[in-house]
């Protein structure tokens, strides 16, 4: 293998990929990235076994090859190269770099201990924006468990119902549910948020489309030169809509501002309970106040002026709720609730694309 | 059955024919699904592995399969859930009042005694107990009581390490009591068992039901006793059970794998109690019970077993009956799948790994095996910061010495660059408290573990 890249088409490989392989790994070769050339590409890749990534870039391939590399080492040192060419030349497998003024060889392992790719045989696709995948995802993935207990609830749900995409997570205490796009076919996949966490570090803040490719047990996002595959979940994700409540006897309308200040304010006098703050709502006052006791610091009471339709009081947590804000995009928010143990729910009163759903804590 | 016995033969072959690493990242969790005459699907748990399998492993897994005994027309792959669909329960939010409140509308209308269950199993009885020098006073102890209960010995508390047959021992007296003595209710429960039941009790408001039927035991046997430690209320009901068996003159037999004294947290009250019978210490057994167990053993199952064999078995693996057992059954499964008689050296190659486990570990080594791992230098771990992602690898070395090499506290103190050994008492504790509550920590000590044999 011997051909030229530039350090700065190298680099950007290297930092999508690299941060896949991993030195945790049983197997030692796994912390190391697939350095390979395709035609006048040289494409470089690093899986875990959950999930693979692949970076094409642009090279001036001379003879053709393959070799892996320490990832790590690799990409600490293209980084720390100057801007220009590199020259990388294979000698069984001693990986030399060259540069005007650095010289290096980097001791690989043979390819073919790599593990293989997999290839997608189904071919079921669609588009998107990557703009609106990522603010999608950013809105559910913090809901989604960590529990491997329960793998089904640590991924995120891509489902299509009534022609309408919807990702959906939950831990069992939350769930958050997002309307994305119009999509007419059907499916329904669930793709594990850490794999997703990748997925939102890759794409990019703009409308570059993104091509997504599944089958019953993988999918593939390709972003221009990037493409990651993942691994998905099996196994049937809960029936979370009947859980989202049809009515309310109690919501308040009031800015998301003001509701965010005073929940932060009240979650410092409640760390001692696990975050528990207590949420009155009263009509008469038209005014939300929350309440938070910490028998050792003292307690706190704020409250923020809201429309009310009717009285009441929930307790909830307090992060949980900082959380579910800041993921609403909107100025106003709409906090609704039924009884002291029925879910809650806060969304923009005038967007139906978003619903995220909280339990109230026991009080 | 069959299939999975044929399975677990073809991944001892290849597990001698490819690396550790290989072995464990691609078949941990494999599995032989069916056998559709020739066309054989094997599970896996990954699409990735999946991949692997077909397109690196597929002769030798062919191979294999054939030498087994099996016609093999094709290999499939089929990525199959382990864990299963067990949690996918149909409410997926809840909070702890709603789901408490489903549980006990289940539950209400059964009575708890139903529950209440004798637990003797009837493989454990005297006959094949086998008496060595570091169980002999145990045993003796409880024929005596079997013979004459709840006038010699009670309580009786029997204490020692994991599988060296504690539990077989006071299984043996329940057995024996209730067949030659026509006793009807002996009580046998595991000390979580007992825990457990007793928080029904509380939660369904049926203390008095559960008391009565305790108190009213002919014999009680209670396993494991430790884990009563920290939890009070428990303890209380426990030392009021006792007490009024006590006064009965009704046997009690208690195991534990700690002597009273050393159970953290035991009240006062229950302490003094199980030392007021008798406690005898269970030791290891020594190496002609070893090969004793392992004849008994191989003779249940009508097989014979050369001397060779036996001794290498008994000297090789000397930590525990549980793992003796275990390895003896791998090693005539291997030979009833193959119709081969067991010999020195089929058992050598079976078990080379379980020899040379401790060998060539030095401490040094899983110092820096840690330190890779997460991603430290040497000089950090073995240096003087507290950092929190220093410390914490610190500590897991620390644990992993203490569990690898056994070695002493001051030993590890030292290996690490500390002074005080205390240090090494703490941090060995402090993993193995936080491995049973983090799953991310126990996967990393597992992680490390195997790397340290690759």
């Amino acid at each position: 293998m011997k051909l030229q890249v530039t350090q700065e088409n190298l680099n950007k490989a290297l930092n999508s990929v690299a941060r896949v392989a991993s030195s945790r790994s049983t197997l030692p070769i796994l912390a190391n990235v697939l350095i390979k050339t395709d035609n006048n590409l040289l494409t470089v890749s690093a899986t875990n076994l959950n999930i693979a990534i692949t970076h094409s870039i642009g090279a001036k391939v001379t003879t053709k090859g393959s070799i892996t590399v320490p990832a790590k080492l690799m990409q600490e040192f293209i980084s720390s190269l100057p801007n220009g060419i590199i020259n990388l030349e294979l000698n069984g497998t001693k990986l030399k770099l060259e540069t005007d003024k650095y010289n290096s060889i980097i001791n690989g392992i043979i390819s073919e201990d790599y593990p293989v790719m997999p290839s997608i045989n189904n071919k079921n696709n669609w588009k998107i924006s990557s703009l609106t995948l990522k603010e999608a995802l950013s809105q559910v993935i913090f809901t989604a468990s960590s529990d491997e207990t329960r793998p089904i609830l640590t991924g995120i749900l891509f489902s299509v119902i009534n022609n309408n995409l919807y990702l959906v997570a939950t831990d069992s205490y939350r769930l958050a549910e997002k309307k994305v796009i119009k999509l007419d076919h059907e499916m329904n996949i669930l793709i594990p948020a850490s794999s997703t966490h990748d997925l939102l570090r890759i794409l990019p803040d703009n409308d570059t489309e993104v091509l997504i490719t599944y089958d019953e047990n993988q999918i593939k996002f390709k972003i221009n030169e990037i493409e990651l595959l993942t691994r998905l979940l099996n196994g049937t994700y809960p029936d979370y809509k009947q859980l989202i409540p049809k009515q309310f006897s109690t919501s308040a309308v009031l800015k998301k501002t003001d509701l965010l200040n005073v929940v932060k304010v009240s979650s410092l006098f409640a760390r001692e309970n696990a975050g528990s703050i207590k949420i009155e709502v009263n009509k008469e006052d038209s005014t939300l106040s929350v309440k938070s006791i910490a028998s050792q610091i003292g307690e706190n009471t704020a409250s923020a002026e809201a429309k009310i339709n009717n009285s009441g009081e929930i307790t909830i947590n307090a992060r949980y709720l900082l959380e579910a804000l800041n993921a609403i995009p909107g100025e106003i928010v709409e906090f609704s609730f039924n009884g002291k143990l029925e879910p809650t729910i806060i969304k923009d009163p005038k967007k139906t694309d978003y619903n995220h759903i909280i339990m109230p804590l026991k009080s | 059955m069959q299939n999975d016995n044929i399975w677990q033969a073809v991944l001892g072959e290849i597990e001698l024919s490819i690396s550790h690493g290989n072995f464990i990242t691609w078949f941990k969790n494999t599995c032989l699904l069916s056998n559709n005459s020739g066309v054989i699907t094997i599970g896996v748990t990954n699409v990735f592995i999946k991949q692997q399998l077909e397109n690196k492993f597929c002769d030798l897994i062919i191979k294999l399969l054939t030498k087994n005994g099996l016609k093999v027309k094709s290999v499939e792959f089929k990525i199959y859930n382990f864990v299963g669909n067990k949690n996918t329960d149909d409410e997926p939010i809840k909070s702890n009042q709603s789901s408490l409140k489903t549980i006990s509308k289940q539950t209400n209308s059964n009575s708890l005694s139903h529950s209440y269950r004798q637990g003797l199993n009837e493989k454990y009885t005297f006959d094949n107990f086998i008496v060595g020098d570091g169980n002999e006073l145990a045993f003796a102890a409880c024929q005596a009581i079997a013979s004459q209960p709840g006038t010699r010995y009670n309580p009786l508390f029997i204490y020692g390490g994991v599988g060296i047959g504690k539990t077989h021992l006071i299984q043996a007296v329940g057995n024996a009591l209730v067949k030659d003595k026509n006793f009807s209710k002996v009580l046998y429960i595991s000390t979580e068992q007992f825990v457990q039941e007793f928080v029904d009790a509380l939660r369904f408001r049926k203390t008095a039901d559960f008391a009565s039927y305790y108190r009213t035991a002919d014999v009680l046997i209670v396993d494991d006793v430790q884990f009563i430690a920290g939890k009070e209320k428990m303890q209380e009901e426990f030392f009021h059970t006792f007490n009024a068996l006590h006064q009965a003159n009704k046997q009690i037999i208690i195991s534990s794998d700690k002597p009273p004294k050393d159970i953290p947290t035991l009240e006062e009250r229950l302490r003094s109690r199980f030392a007021w019978g008798m406690s005898i210490d269970m030791q290891n057994p020594d190496f002609e019970t070893r090969c004793a167990i392992i004849q008994t053993k191989a003779a249940e199952q009508n097989i014979e077993l050369p001397a060779d064999v036996v001794d290498y078995l008994s000297t090789n693996i000397q930590t525990n009956i549980r793992e003796l057992e275990g390895a003896l059954n791998q090693l005539l499964a291997f030979c009833e799948m193959r119709a081969l008689d067991p010999t020195l050296s089929i058992v050598s190659s079976l078990f080379s790994s379980i020899k040379n486990r401790p060998k060539h570990l030095s401490a040094k080594q899983i110092v820096e095996k840690t330190a890779r791992y997460f991603q430290i230098q040497l000089e950090e771990i073995l240096g003087s910061k507290r950092d929190k992602d220093i410390v914490m690898p610190r500590q897991v070395a620390m644990y992993i010495l203490r569990n690898e090499l056994h070695l002493s506290f001051p030993k590890i103190a030292k290996e690490l660059g500390r002074k005080d050994h205390t240090t090494a008492i703490h941090s060995v504790e402090k993993i193995e408290k936080e491995a049973k509550i983090n799953m991310d920590l126990k996967k990393a000590i597992n992680d490390i573990t195997d790397k340290l044999y690759v």
